[in-house]
């Protein structure tokens, strides 16, 4: 009897091949079908098909933490005005123009005034105010949420004018207004729910299956001309290997999450383009100084003596970046060619730095689960920290867990992840960013000398004038001494496409991308 | 003619008609045929596994300069990995940690699912409560009971131990309690009880021997699936941390790798199959022994 079960056993074993083996057959003519037009392209309809990583998180849309999340935001909504890549020379978007008060406290900007909302309502100066109440809202955990709160007075008495009025000067107040998304107050409650998402950007939101798929369709009537494709339809791939599989089998034209070691491979493919964006983000190890002996500055500076940029740039992003010890480029006034290699690797003066702080027991090192570039990275700094003389435990954590536990500040040791934000105006990244943010940040560092400079920076009518590089050097100097975020490299931002894609494709300042002069051929 | 009082401790095995011994046509399974295959090539596995030290060229997780992603060579026999490290070192070692998991933890599965199955299937109620938490956790296949319990317990060497604890508990205690099932019926049990024999002698002296052999198949078979588990969990990055190697995440790596260096993932390939071929194949012979 026994035997026989044994049997049955093996049988269903047998079966469960077959059946495997049929669900592969079935997976391979829907990928079939998807190559041969598919579900989305019927018609002819020109369909940009993306691989994204990590799905929406509804209560954290504005938090730009997620690919998906990004290319939404980008695609749907517009902003007041647009930052180029390179530089702080802000270009008019929905507003047209504006103007700073002499003393930087109040703004007044002419808004367009033929834009509409993919409900078809008028936008207005109200929606301004709307949208930017909304950021200072702290339910939304945006970074500038700080700056959008010091914006205190409206004046929207002219609809397609406003007059902004804070309660002090704001250098970075462009940086917020290329920041903001301009939304549709009627579907708000739609939006929290992940229901509805109403701009006035180029693309038209059609739904979203949670950790399935994203679709828009063009706005035909968008004030910026219409799109170059039909649609986008952005399905959440999360294992970056599986978005280089779908894009090799034509399931998807475009992956956002592919690893650096792929994309290098893609683009020694003639099928395949692998574009950059020169300004990306930058990839850091952070010290929550809640952990005892991370308290101690001197073993946070041996951890950042102790780092083999050069080796990480190189090995696992294929060399797409700079090797750095401070956050910004060299296009920001705050960057300080000296600074940018002070922690460039020196085992011996890490070890003599260790030796004079002692044991230190093992420090956890968390970095988002799943993803090639943050393990291959984690170990290597796990390497080289050993080589110190550190022993570190590696913590996997799943990266929508791993955003909650930035925002919480509750890593209780080192962590490795990517930041943005040092590409605008600096004093938004000591203000705004989780992990530098004066107030509070993920490290948990409070300094009052770095508050004043980062406050001194942000509270003043230019963030470009010589006192704003005065300041930018004052707060270099205290990233720098206290070593609670360790730069490695600031890299490329990088995207892989077929040989279908076309037309013209780029970034935003925010990192996301610009896909309505995309077009579909071949 | 005096009636003879026969008390349990002196009761006949010879009256137990299901036990007989079954030794010689096991071995006889196990040195011949498949059962010889599986032997080899589980012996094969477990040889290179506890030969680790003395096999490998580098430590598994030794990080080597300038080594990476190398190709094959006479200096690393399967090439080197992303971050520099000689894949075969960490094959070698990774083997150690599916020997653990196949050699601890579905014998502890087996052990723990044995008792529970013995002990709560004698009384009724004690039964149906029992049957009814193994019917829950096998609604469950392993790989969802896998990501559930590494949700709470975070992923780790650990946490597999303790998921193919879990999905074998129930597999063994179903299969003991089928054994004593069917031993109960029988009139030598009821014959011992007849003259005074308590639940847990019978259990004991005659539903545990009568189960060995089916639990044996079983175990090999677990063990097989074990590998598995532990291999799928790895790949989902829910088996062992980095930068401890085990099969599961050894080929992960390799199938991350799999467009420009297709060759890394063959080896802990070739090993998963040896092992998990090894024991079905045992399994089978064991099976077949048991017809005969």
């Amino acid at each position: 009897m026994t035997a026989n079960r044994t049997d049955l056993t093996l049988l269903r074993r047998g079966a469960a091949v077959l059946l495997t083996a049929a669900l592969v057959t079935g997976c391979s003519s829907a990928v079939a079908d998807q190559r041969n037009g598919g579900f989305s392209s019927g018609g002819g309809e020109q369909i940009l098909h993306i691989g994204s990583t990590n799905d929406i998180v509804p209560g954290t849309v504005f938090t730009n933490s997620s690919d998906t999340t990004n290319t939404l935001i980008g695609s749907v909504y517009d902003s007041l005005v647009d930052y180029p890549l390179d530089s702080l020379d802000a270009q008019p978007s929905l507003a047209t123009s504006w103007d700073v008060a002499k003393d930087g406290t109040s703004i007044t900007l002419d808004l367009r005034d033929d834009v509409s909302f993919h409900s078809g309502r008028e936008f207005t100066s109200k929606d301004v105010e709307f949208s930017i109440r909304t950021w200072a809202d702290p339910v939304w955990t945006v970074q500038l949420q700080r700056t959008a709160a010091a914006v205190t007075d409206f004046d929207t008495s002219d609809p397609h004018r406003i007059t902004l009025g804070f309660d002090h000067p704001l250098s970075n107040i462009l940086d917020l207004l290329d920041m903001v998304p301009i939304i549709d107050s009627e579907s708000f409650d739609q939006l929290k729910t992940g229901e509805a998402y109403v701009g006035t950007g180029p693309f038209v939101f059609e739904s979203w299956t949670p950790n399935a798929k994203v679709e828009l369709s063009a706005n035909e009537d968008y004030w910026g001309g219409a799109p170059g494709v039909d649609g986008i339809e952005v399905s959440v791939i999360s294992d970056p290997q599986a978005q280089v599989s779908a894009l090799r089998s034509g399931q998807v034209d475009l992956v956002t999450g592919a690893s650096n070691r792929d994309l290098a491979t893609l683009a020694e493919d003639d099928k395949y383009t692998v574009s950059q964006s020169d300004y990306g983000q930058q990839v850091y190890v952070g010290a929550d100084l809640a952990n005892p002996a991370l308290k101690d500055v001197r073993l946070r500076q041996a951890v950042a003596y102790s780092l083999d940029r050069e080796r990480i740039l190189d090995e696992v992003y294929q060399g797409a970046g700079v090797t750095t010890s401070i956050p910004w480029a060299e296009t920001s006034p705050a960057y300080d060619e000296e600074l940018a290699h002070h922690y460039d690797l020196d085992a011996a003066k890490a070890k003599s730095l260790l030796a004079e702080v002692g044991d230190v027991g093992t420090l956890p090192l968390s970095y988002p689960a799943g993803n090639a570039n943050y393990e291959a990275t984690a170990q290597i700094v796990q390497a080289n920290l050993e080589a110190t003389g550190i022993r570190t435990e590696l913590k996997p954590v799943e990266f929508t867990q791993f955003i909650k536990q930035l925002i919480a500040g509750e890593f209780g040791g080192l962590w490795i992840l990517q930041h943005s934000y040092a590409q605008y105006t600096p004093s938004t990244l000591a203000v705004s960013a989780y992990p530098f943010n004066a107030d509070k940040n993920a490290s948990h560092f409070v300094d009052d000398d770095y508050k004043a400079h980062a406050d001194g920076a942000w509270t003043r009518a230019s963030g470009v004038d010589e006192g704003a590089v005065k300041l930018y050097g004052e707060l270099n100097k205290d990233l720098i001494d206290n070593a609670f975020l360790l730069e490695i490299a600031i890299l490329k931002g990088q995207v892989a496409t077929s040989d279908k894609v076309g037309g013209e494709f780029t970034w935003s300042k925010r990192g996301e991308l610009q896909l309505d002069d995309v077009t579909l051929g071949g | 003619m005096s009636a003879e009082i026969i008390i349990p401790g002196e009761l006949d095995d010879s009256l137990d008609p299901t036990q007989h011994d079954v030794r010689p046509q096991r071995r006889r399974a196990l040195t011949q045929g498949r059962g010889l295959v599986g032997l080899v090539l589980v012996g094969i596995v477990v040889v290179l596994g506890f030969a680790a030290p003395l096999l490998a060229p580098y430590s598994p997780n030794e990080q080597i300069p300038g080594a990476n992603l190398l190709g094959p060579s006479s200096t690393h026999w399967l090439g080197t990995d992303e971050v520099n490290r000689d894949v075969f070192s960490r094959m070698v070692h990774g083997i150690r940690v599916d020997l653990l998991v196949v050699f601890l933890a579905v014998p502890l599965g087996a052990i723990l699912g044995s008792l529970v199955g013995l002990v709560t299937s004698w009384w009724r109620i004690t039964d149906v409560l029992t049957q009814r938490v193994f019917d829950v956790i096998l609604a469950f296949p392993s790989l969802i009971l896998a990501i559930a319990l590494s949700a709470f317990l975070g992923p780790g060497l650990w946490t597999v131990v303790i998921v193919i604890v879990a999905a074998e508990l129930p597999v063994f205690g179903r299969l003991v309690r089928t054994s004593l099932r069917t031993v109960r019926e029988m009139p030598f049990v009821e014959a011992a009880e007849v003259v005074g024999a308590g639940p847990l002698w019978v259990l004991r002296r005659h539903v545990l021997p009568n189960s060995l052999e089916p639990l044996t198949i079983q175990l090999a078979v677990s063990m097989s699936v074990a590998v598995f588990i532990e291999g799928a969990m790895s790949f989902l990055g829910l088996g062992v941390r980095p930068p401890a190697a085990s099969l599961g995440s050894l080929i992960r790596d390799g199938v991350r790798t799999m467009y420009d260096a297709p060759y890394f993932a063959v080896g802990p390939l070739l090993v998963v199959v040896a092992l998990v071929l090894g024991l079905l194949l045992i399994s089978q012979a064991l099976a077949e022994s048991r017809r005969a």
